[in-house]
């Protein structure tokens, strides 16, 4: 057995010769440079399926929920999808900026910001359909546990209760990761901006940043702490989510197996979302030295991971349907593979377990076109994937006789539709005020950040690689022995 | 004041009050433009939208505001207490039956009927039309005027008129009457007939009992009414006769109490064998014990071929193509084992002969005067109907008859198309007509007299047995209509006399002692005496020969029958009828062509799948009379024959009938009454959506519905337990039985944490599978009870039907030829109910009684309960439904109102509901024992019953206290057929069902098992 062992140093995180400056002036430049026209009709279409959004909801309000698709058997259609993917989506941001940073990944810096805005953003459309899918929106707040002459309490036993708590802790603590990790970057745009509007707006959200120690000593422990309170949630929202399925007792529903399996289809298709916003945006930002082949690369394993943990996830279910002999999950298991909703079942085995075997290949996982057109493949898979846990599973359950088959009708597809209306005019607000990639972070993982001051190989101190003030200091220092 | 004034000053205040030429143009529109799009949720709101603006406007105009002023009674009407209802007996006509009723009362406005326990054709249960009579009389459609040529006019014209008109006494006057057994009316049809010597008088119903009664002529020389004693006979042979359906028998709900008892098994005694031999499935043939399909064209060969192999005198009639049949070896043998304990009953349409040869049959049997009674009606005309009827047709085309009476009746709609009644009455110079509805005969009469409906009205007549009873109104006519008699009255005397008067005086004829005493007696009871018609001991004539006239019918035929729901079209307009599925097809809405699968598969016709039904319509040409119809696969129809139902594809009727499903009358002839066998038909390339509100019918081998043969009962006792229904053990039983629990272990256990305090009555209801004969008629009853609206046709299709209880039909074995079963389901009302745990609200939780409730002013719509109820039994208000429905009147949104329950809640939209167990009627039980006994909860076993129950024909449902172990619905619970809906899912529910048991003939049944094919 050879022990020759040989260090293969990982490849550099940011691509291209960056200085910190550098970073700091692509990163900076968009936020306070003028807008690009190509934004601006970008923001018009996701301003229009905005409005589409507002006047459909509007009108689902106005006239009732029987606008929608919905019958007796299948009480909950797309909106509780559409929710689900939604808040599936939302996944990604707070895995990658909490979990990722607790295990010290650095590449997590290229995309945290980004996938942060997304997962915002995200839960605000999954947290849309939860109140608009009520049948009687004006007393939505009798969901909390808010004090009343009537002694009327929330039920506690409701997985639905459960699920108020669980997104809106999660979006609150999203939110605050983020805007903590924004604070550094928010000075260092008030300290470049031109405009007064801007050195106003960006000094307010910078909280008077001046870049100090204690500054920095304090904002490394708070983010610490965030995503140490992070952590957790990001594995809780989605078990609680699927609680919603799994506590009730309809077959197809009813598993334990859905928590770990809804985590990790979450994190599948959050990722899958990151990517195909990376791969646009780094393009057309020109931030291919940030969100590098490298970063995709990474990103495609977890995918493949996740993804085949869904697969299995999948499979288990069957077993578990055969192995329980419970005539009804077998039913429902069958119904599923070739009764009305199988087309559905396919596309979903095709989208969600077939494409994910494509990333075993290392070509395809450095292929941009091929990634990106996975990425949307599984984001079209982990909607049918709900899609069938909630549609398919209830339409065909206990009682035969009262089956049926539920389709949707004009105002489902287009609530589903606006809510990119609604995701995208946050998220494009976002790429052009706020800096795409935590520029304070990004520095940290570069070489630069590195303090050695000395060559690796002989020792000796190099000032090319050492920090300003300590090369000054080592100055001073030779000075003074020379004195 | 003329009657019309008064009673718009009191009904239709809002208008009057809006002195708006708008909205005048509007009211003096018959219907609203947009109505006829009332069945669809979208159209029916934008109709609202505009009917609000109208009436908006209107009250801005006339700067009023619409609103009626509350106030409280000056000086109480005796026996009015706020809040607690009156109960009033009477009867109901149908056609000449009348089925004795009592009527629930709110502060003098009837809200729900309910059967009178002393007459013998309720006993205290009622018929879907019976329950669905009071909508009918809410009916804002109903017509509410005087109409002369056209034009609005009023009954003192219509008055002076006939004073007039009838002062010539020898003018030729024909009488068009609807069969009515009243002894007031008969009084009056006489006087009429002496007053005016060249009248004539023919009594016309699309389907009554015309061909019965020729039969017993033909038979016994007289016209007789056959009345069968169901809980007599031990074999029934059922030709084509669907006795338990209210819209084949007018008798169904005595036949259905005699039939389900004879059938009970806890007797101990062997329980009668029910025979079917029809072309569509019914609702007896589905609680056959043997059934086989034939062609209805075809039973008369049949009749003929059992008369011949019993040897009946005269109907040697040589063999036919049943003469070797199994069935009429194995039924001649099990008919001899039982003579005078049987009873052969043949469909009211069937021709005759075959009437005069089943009476032949019955004879022979020795069922005369023992199972089978023939019976003389006083009333009735000794003449050929039908056959006078086209007689008096053929007289008005001659214009040998200047004026037509129609007394009720469409004829215009119903008569048989080759009489083309229509165009005879336009010839006719006057014709004058009383009716419930503007419809088709009163757009071509010259005088059309609105009727009042049995409710607003005095009259009085006999039940089908005989039994006499006097209608009472509940309220006074809501659109000043008149009764036939006081119609009638008023063209013999020219009087508008008073219909109580005329009753009165008749029963002063009749009525020996203190007048006054019995009449509130017999008003008091709803009902005279119990006497039956007399009975005749009939002898077979010797004019009567056993030929049948019938011969084998080559290719298609197409079958005409009356309507499970709207009958011969009468209840067109009732919402409640039209959204009742059917009982075999559950299609609600429509009316359809039904087929065996051998037949559409050979017309290449598709069965509905899952979800919205988009079926193929077909042409039926008979003889060149095309009409269009969707088509519809029903597994157990005969091959080669086509079943259609009339009554619907009404214009300009009512909002609710407009253009609903298709008018079949057309395809009746007097050739083909019943069926019509020169048929072509082919595809009209185009679909139809069908709202059917179950689209699955097989149990897909999940042990919901238990049944068992007599014999696999006697076997098995136990067999509907879950351990013999799935030869396993149920889940968690072993748990329970070492710690000696009721029930496995639940987690929900602790959380419920619900002792149910034993001051309290647990209640429980069952429902007995082997009694429920899937007739509907607890749906309607829940509906009229519980507030439930009406949600039209699109919503229905739509998957959202309101019903509270449902009545689940399952179709069992052969593809071709299965059984069908049915199964009430209403709410389980479970001890552990799924619903309760995941309402984030906490809208639905369990009362001290152990009932699961809603509280609708909590709900905030989530519909995570329905989705968890394994059941399926939970409603969702979608759109403001109650809103649409109750003001549906448009123009007087006060009327549908007036029907609701007021201890019912009306649920607004978006909010659940669902079956209460009656609540209200529970509360108010136990409210008065607390009163009656100092603090005691628990109402005696029967003062509480669910409207379900009380309406049911077959008493297949039982409610009560669980902890008064006497109760009915205890000893149910202990019974060995006892079962509870999807046990192993620990939901540990209130209602539980009792295991079906049937009896069939061990020759005929080629392998009963419990397999459940996929249908």
């Amino acid at each position: 057995m050879s022990t020759n062992y040989e260090y293969v140093p990982e490849p550099k995180l940011i691509k291209g010769d960056h200085t910190f400056g550098s970073i700091t002036d692509l990163i900076a430049k968009t936020p306070l440079s003028s807008t690009p026209p190509l934004w601006y009709l970008a923001f018009a279409v996701a301003n229009l399926l905005l409005i589409v959004l507002l006047g459909a909801v509007g009108y689902l309000i106005w006239d009732g929920i029987g606008i929608w698709g919905l019958n007796n058997p299948a009480g909950w259609g797309w909106a509780i999808i559409n929710f689900v993917w939604w808040v599936g989506i939302g996944h990604a941001g707070t895995l990658i900026s909490a979990i990722l940073f607790l295990f010290r990944q650095g590449w997590r810096t290229a995309i945290n910001r980004f996938a942060e805005a997304m997962t915002i953003f995200a839960v605000m459309c999954a947290g849309l359909f939860p109140a608009i899918h009520v049948g009687r929106i004006w007393v939505i707040y009798w969901v909390f546990p808010i004090p009343n002459q009537m002694g009327a309490w929330p039920n506690f036993s409701s997985p639905l209760l459960w699920d108020v708590f669980a997104v809106s802790t999660y979006f609150t603590v999203s939110l605050l990761f983020w805007y903590v990790g924004l604070v550094p970057d928010f000075a260092t745009l008030r300290d470049k901006a031109k405009s007064k509007a801007a050195k106003i707006s960006y000094g307010i959200a910078a909280l008077g940043w001046t870049g100090s120690f204690r500054n920095w000593w304090n904002y490394e422990k708070a983010y610490m702490i965030l995503a140490g309170l992070a952590t957790p949630l990001v594995l809780s929202v989605h078990t609680i989510v699927s609680f919603d399925f799994a506590v009730s007792l309809i077959p197809g529903w009813h598993s334990t197996i859905f928590p770990p399996y809804f985590v990790a289809g979450a994190i599948y298709s959050g990722f899958a979302m990151v990517l195909t916003l990376m791969i646009i945006a780094r393009k057309i930002y020109g931030i291919e030295d940030i969100m590098n082949i490298d970063i995709m690369e990474k990103m495609n394993l977890v995918m493949m991971v996740t993804g085949n943990l869904v697969a299995f996830a999948y499979l288990c279910e069957g077993f578990i349907a055969w192995y329980s002999g419970y005539i009804y999950e077998q039913g429902i298991f069958w119904l599923y593979v070739v009764g009305p909703y199988a087309w559905g079942f396919w596309i979903l085995m095709f989208c969600n377990v077939i494409t994910p075997q494509f990333l075993w290949s290392k070509s395809i996982r450095r292929n941009v076109t091929l990634t990106f057109i996975i990425s949307i493949i599984v984001n079209i898979g982990m909607w049918f994937e709900r899609f069938m846990i909630s549609v398919a599973s209830l339409s065909t359950d206990f009682m035969p006789s009262s089956w049926d088959y539920f389709s949707p009708t004009f105002w489902d597809i287009i609530i589903y539709i606006g809510t990119f209306g609604l995701f995208f005019t946050f998220f494009l607000l976002f790429l052009r005020f706020l800096p795409m990639v935590a520029i304070a972070e990004v520095k940290g993982v570069m070489p630069q950040a590195d303090p050695h001051n000395y060559d690796e190989h002989t020792n000796e101190f190099i000032e090319a690689k050492a920090e300003p003030a300590l090369a000054q200091q080592q100055k001073l220092e030779q000075k003074n022995q020379q004195v | 004041m003329s009657d019309e004034v008064k009673s718009s000053n009191y009904w239709k205040s809002l208008n009057e009050l809006a002195q708006n030429e708008e909205y005048e143009r509007f009211v003096e529109r018959e219907f609203p433009e947009d109505a006829t799009e009332l069945k669809d949720g979208f159209s029916r709101r934008t109709f609202l939208r505009m009917m609000g603006a109208s009436i908006a406007l209107a009250g801005f105009a006339a700067c009023r505001r619409p609103v009626q002023k509350i106030l409280p009674y000056s000086k109480q009407p005796e026996e009015v207490i706020p809040g607690v209802p009156n109960y009033y007996a009477s009867a109901m006509p149908f056609q000449d039956a009348l089925t004795g009723i009592v009527i629930e009362n709110h502060e003098g406005r009837p809200t729900k009927i309910e059967g009178n326990e002393m007459h013998p054709a309720s006993g205290g249960s009622s018929s879907k039309f019976n329950q669905a009579a009071i909508l009918g009389m809410y009916d804002p459609d109903r017509s509410r005027n005087v109409i002369k040529d056209g034009e609005r006019s009023s009954y003192t014209n219509f008055q002076s008129f006939c004073q007039q008109h009838f002062g010539d006494t020898e003018r030729n006057i024909a009488f068009i009457s609807e069969s009515n057994s009243s002894p007031t009316y008969n009084k009056l049809k006489d006087q009429a007939l002496s007053q005016f010597p060249n009248a004539q008088w023919v009594t016309y119903e699309p389907f009554g009992e015309d061909n019965a009664l020729e039969g017993t002529n033909m038979a016994f020389g007289q016209r007789l009414r056959t009345i069968n004693h169901f809980d007599e006979a031990d074999i029934i042979v059922a030709l084509d006769d669907d006795f338990l359906n209210p819209a084949a028998h007018k008798n169904s709900v005595q036949n259905t109490k005699e039939f389900t008892e004879r059938r009970d098994v806890e007797t101990g005694e062997e329980i009668s064998r029910l025979y079917a031999i029809e072309s569509t499935f019914t609702v007896t043939g589905s609680n056959a014990d043997n059934r086989l399909r034939i062609k209805s064209s075809e039973l008369g060969l049949f009749i003929q071929a059992l008369a011949a192999e019993l040897g009946v005198a005269g109907a040697s009639g040589g063999s036919n193509k049943f003469s070797g049949h199994k069935w009429i070896a194995t039924i001649a043998e099990d008919l001899q084992n039982n003579r005078g304990r049987s009873v052969l009953t043949l469909g009211n349409e069937h021709k005759p002969e075959l009437h005069a040869m089943v009476s032949a049959i019955n004879a022979s049997l020795g069922n005369t005067g023992s199972t089978v009674t023939y019976h003389q009606l006083p009333y009735i005309e000794d003449q050929n109907s039908r056959e006078a009827f086209a007689d008096i047709v053929n007289g008005i085309n001659n214009e040998e008859i200047d004026t037509v009476v129609i007394v009720g009746g469409n004829p215009v709609f119903n008569a048989p198309a080759d009489l083309n009644v229509g165009e005879a009455l336009s010839k006719a110079e006057h014709v004058l007509h009383l009716s419930d509805y503007y419809d088709e005969t009163s757009k071509i009469a010259s005088w059309h007299i609105n009727r009042s409906h049995f409710l607003e009205s005095w009259g009085d007549g006999y039940s089908y047995t005989g039994a006499r009873s006097i209608i009472q109104p509940q309220i006074e006519p809501l659109f000043s209509g008149k009764s036939e008699i006081e119609f009638l009255n008023t063209i013999i005397t020219g009087e508008d006399a008073k219909g109580y008067d005329l009753v009165q005086e008749t029963w002063q004829q009749n009525i020996s002692g203190n007048f006054t005493n019995r009449w509130e007696q017999i008003l008091h009871d709803g009902i005279a005496d119990e006497d039956n018609f007399p009975e005749v001991t009939p002898s077979i004539s010797s004019e009567f020969s056993g030929n049948i006239g019938q011969t084998e019918s080559e290719g298609i035929e197409v079958v005409i029958r009356p309507d499970s729901k709207v009958f011969d079209g009468r209840y067109a307009n009732n919402g409640w009828l039209q959204e009742l599925p059917d009982p075999m097809t559950k299609i609600t809405w429509d009316n359809v062509a039904l087929m065996s699968p051998k037949t559409a598969d050979k017309l290449g016709i598709e069965k509905a799948g899952l979800g919205v039904a988009e079926v193929e319509v077909i042409t039926i040409d008979v003889n060149g009379t095309k009409v269009e119809i969707p088509a519809w696969v029903q597994p157990g129809h005969a091959d080669d024959s086509i079943t259609v139902t009339v009554g619907y594809g009404r214009k300009g009727l009512g909002r609710v009938a407009e253009a609903v499903g298709v008018d079949t009358y057309p395809l009746r002839t007097s050739e083909s009454m019943l069926f019509a066998t020169n048929v072509n038909i082919s595809k009209a390339g185009r679909l139809y959506e069908i709202a059917c509100t179950q689209d699955h019918s097989s149990m897909e081998g999940r042990s919901l519905l238990r049944h068992a043969t007599l014999q696999e009962y006697r076997d098995n006792p136990d067999f509907s337990s879950y351990q013999e229904a799935y030869n396993a053990e149920l889940p968690g039983q072993e748990w329970a039985t070492e710690h000696d629990a009721d029930a496995p272990l639940s987690i929900f256990d602790a959380i419920a944490g619900k002792d149910y305090p034993d001051y309290q009555p647990q209640w429980g209801m069952t429902i007995d599978l082997n009694s429920c004969i899937g007739c509907g008629t607890c749906t309607i009853a829940c509906q009229a009870e519980n507030n439930i609206p009406v949600i039209g046709k699109k919503e229905v299709s739509n998957g959202r039907e309101m019903h509270w209880i449902r009545n689940d039909r399952y179709f069992v074995g052969d593809k071709e030829n299965p059984k069908a079963m049915h199964q009430p389901v209403p709410c389980m009302h479970c001890e552990l109910a799924p619903c309760e745990q995941v309402c984030p609200v906490a809208a639905t939780t369990h009362s001290d009684d152990g009932m699961n409730q809603m509280t609708y002013n909590r709900c905030i719509g989530t519909r995570y309960c329905a989705n968890n109820c394994p059941y399926k039994v939970r409603r969702f208000n979608f759109f403001n439904y109650s809103e649409e429905y109750l003001t549906d009147g448009g123009d007087d949104p006060e009327i549908i109102q007036m029907a609701m329950n007021p201890n019912v809640t009306v649920r607004f939209r978006g909010v659940m509901e669902k079956c209460t167990y009656c609540v209200q009627r529970v509360n108010r039980a136990k409210i008065q024992t607390q009163i009656e006994t100092d603090g005691s909860m628990k109402p005696e076993d029967g003062t509480v019953q669910t409207a379900c129950q009380q309406a049911c024909p077959s008493d297949a449902i039982y409610f009560g206290d669980l902890t008064d172990p006497d109760s009915e619905v205890s000893k149910t619970k202990r019974n060995n057929r006892n079962y509870l809906l999807l046990e192993e899912l620990n939901t540990r529910p209130r209602t539980s069902y009792m295991a079906k048991i049937s009896n069939p003939n061990p020759a005929l049944t080629q392998h009963s098992t419990n397999s459940n094919n996929e249908h």
